[in-house]
């Protein structure tokens, strides 16, 4: 961890400040809700390395999306990651967002979360440990390091095609396109 | 005391059976043409508390088989310590071609929720209901999800397996 | 002189104030046997909103956060830390007058913003500034009956010499109300009505994202500065120390040790508050309202009383 290294901090403050001051938004669904609350609390501490929960996603910058998703629940965390400040961050808890995990073959439940929303790591397990998450949020440090957690950046770009995915599986959105050919 | 019960029923019903496989517990298998009467009956010896209402599909005998439970509070609480809760299980057998039956919102109202999860779930029609509009799901099934001969394998190949990546349709694009 | 103690008193109560902040939450980490953020936390969260692009509802939700924000700077001015005192004017007047400047301007980006807990959030902290500021006002009716005048740089000149007003038996009784109400001005547990984070998503300031995020976090840190510096000022006198530091008052050494005893007593008294802060649940607004206006009010009363038959 370096985040005592001053010659970093004064070379690049906004890309280390990211990393240290971890926001999550306390997006509750699946299963994996089970394994937040004892990481964030006393004995496996979250906190120190700057992750606290917050209420809304305008305040955030990191998605948890911790199991299962639904296609209504799809619905929700859609304009939940639209309403984050960019630079944000997505990590998909569990063996379901890979590849539809225990449910795979289920009537309501989709099978590869990158599909529609850019996802920036993956946590594998069923529900994996706390110290498991910690790993997975020190290997987020090296990625936004080598600048290659820039999924908000691909969603930008390929808005298209994500909007188009979006509609195949939601039918008609009733929101709007987030981002139009004007502000671009 | 439940054989008391036993008694009493296979007295005034005539093409019903009963069986009692443990101490508070009694399985009523009946016709669905007297299904209504034996509920109002038992309503009235005091089972007035609707539990749950089940389904389960026979697809080699072609028949859907609805599962109604039943049980009783006790009256006071003196009586909790003596008695044990009593769970009285009713089923019914229906044609699975024609899926239709009649509702029990006139007997036991709070079995609203129930029948409309059937409905949606299962296919089944239930005549005098207020309400059928689907309870949980979003999309429209060909063949209502619970039922045996729906391929969930099938159905996510058509529908989840179908969305290309973005990568895909990236490169589709070009 | 007067610009450099502006420039030094804005800059070091933005510091101090960040540091308070952090030293908080390090303090209810340890006392949950955990380990906590290191203490220059709100510092990175500070600059990790300020390089976020967030959005803006309009040109009300800008000027409400501005507003609040120089409401909080000026503020500042007026109280005298440790030895300087940036506008000598005015003083505990100037003060009561400008502490409803912050809430105001709050309300007004909440306003803007059209969410419905933010209104509810405002709503509560209104009703929370209109709760604690009656014992605050009688409070310091007593204290400037007592001394005869309404400027904090004489009220702490005066208690170089006669002790800390906390101690004098004409004041005790204020001293007594003000520590009951000072988590109430401070805006932690159990007062903590108008920012609860798991009740109404955190209150007004639930659209704020980017620079506006990072105001808010700033302005936050500036009223604990000013609330803490008000009560060490009033009744724990400033930067004295029972008139040792008389002899070199006016010289270089003087200032700077005067600046560090004034933060080593906000620190105590941050502490004692955070110590509170660990054990308490939060109340609700009209359990707080009841509690402000019963018993803190009723104290504050007769020590009025009490100083103008003193006097």
């Amino acid at each position: 961890m370096d985040r005592n290294k001053i010659s970093k901090w004064l070379k690049n403050p906004g890309k280390m400040a990211n990393k240290y001051s971890f926001h999550v938004v306390y997006f509750c669904t699946g299963c994996g809700i089970i394994e937040i609350p004892p990481s964030i609390t006393t004995r496996w501490d979250a906190e120190r390395f700057g992750i606290i929960p917050v209420a809304t996603p305008r305040q955030a910058n990191l998605f948890l999306i911790t199991g299962y998703v639904s296609t209504k629940t799809l619905a929700a965390i859609i304009r939940t990651y639209e309403q984050m400040p960019e630079p944000k961050y997505t990590v998909a808890f569990g063996s379901c967002p890979i590849n539809g995990g225990m449910y795979y073959d289920s009537y309501n439940t989709i099978t590869s979360l990158d599909k529609y929303i850019p996802v920036d790591g993956y946590i594998a397990g069923c529900m994996p440990r706390p110290e498991a998450i910690f790993i997975g949020v020190t290997h987020l440090w090296k990625l936004i390091d080598m600048d290659k957690a820039d999924g908000y950046k691909r969603y930008r770009e390929d808005y298209v095609h994500y909007r188009a995915n979006q509609e195949q599986i939601l039918g008609e959105l009733d929101w709007p396109p987030l981002f139009s050919k004007e502000n671009l | 005391m439940i054989n008391k019960l036993k008694q009493k029923l296979l007295s005034d019903f005539n093409d019903i059976q009963v069986n009692i496989p443990e101490d508070n517990r009694m399985i009523v298998n009946t016709k669905k043409e007297s299904l209504l009467s034996l509920l109002s009956y038992l309503k009235n010896m005091g089972f007035n508390h609707f539990a749950m209402l089940s389904c389960v599909d026979w697809i080699d005998e072609n028949e859907f088989e609805l599962i109604y439970i039943l049980s009783a509070y006790p009256e006071n609480d003196e009586q909790y310590q003596d008695i044990e809760k009593k769970n009285i299980i009713l089923k019914t057998r229906i044609s699975r071609e024609k899926a239709k039956f009649i509702t029990i919102i006139d007997i036991f109202e709070n079995a609203e929720p129930y029948e409309r999860e059937i409905h949606e779930m299962f296919g089944i029609h239930f005549e005098g209901h207020p309400r059928l509009t689907p309870l949980m799901l979003e999309r429209d099934y060909k063949i209502p999800p619970f039922r045996k001969d729906f391929d969930t394998n099938k159905y996510v190949e058509n529908t989840f397996g179908k969305v290309p990546s973005i990568k895909e349709r990236k490169e589709g694009k070009k | 002189m007067n610009i450099i103690s502006l420039i030094i008193s804005i800059l070091l109560a933005l510091i101090t104030g960040m540091f308070f902040l952090g030293i908080s939450r390090k303090i209810m980490a340890r006392i949950q046997w955990r380990y906590g953020p290191p203490i220059t936390q709100p510092l990175i969260d500070v600059i990790r909103s300020f390089s976020q692009m967030g959005i803006s509802h309009g040109k009300l939700f800008d000027f409400g956060i501005i507003l609040s924000f120089t409401g909080s700077i000026v503020l500042i001015l007026f109280l005298p830390i440790g030895n300087l005192c940036a506008l000598t004017s005015g003083g505990l007047l100037a003060v009561l007058y400008l502490m409803l400047l912050t809430p105001f301007g709050i309300a007004l980006s909440a306003a803007a913003s059209a969410n419905p807990v933010s209104s509810i959030g405002i709503s509560r902290q209104f009703l929370l500034s209109f709760a604690y500021e009656l014992p605050l006002l009688l409070i310091l009716l007593a204290v400037m009956t007592h001394y005869h005048t309404i400027s904090l740089v004489e009220i702490v000149n005066i208690q170089a010499n006669s002790g800390w007003a906390f101690g004098s038996w004409a004041l005790v009784l204020s001293g007594i109300a003000y520590v009951l109400i000072l988590p109430a001005i401070l805006g932690v547990r159990p007062f903590e009505v108008a920012g609860a984070v798991q009740e109404i998503s955190s209150g007004p300031i639930a659209e704020f994202s980017g620079k506006h995020l990072a105001f808010v976090t700033l302005q936050h840190a500036l009223h604990t500065f000013a609330a803490l510096a008000l009560f060490v000022d009033v009744f724990l006198g400033g930067w004295t120390l029972f008139g040792l530091l008389n002899p070199i008052s006016g010289t270089i050494w003087g200032v700077l040790l005067g600046i560090i005893i004034f933060l080593i007593k906000m620190l105590i008294v941050l502490v004692l508050g955070i110590f509170v802060n660990a054990v308490f649940p939060r109340f609700r607004i009209e359990q707080a309202m009841k509690y402000l206006w019963k018993w803190p009010t009723l104290i504050s009363f007769i020590g009025l009383i009490i100083v103008m038959l003193v006097n």
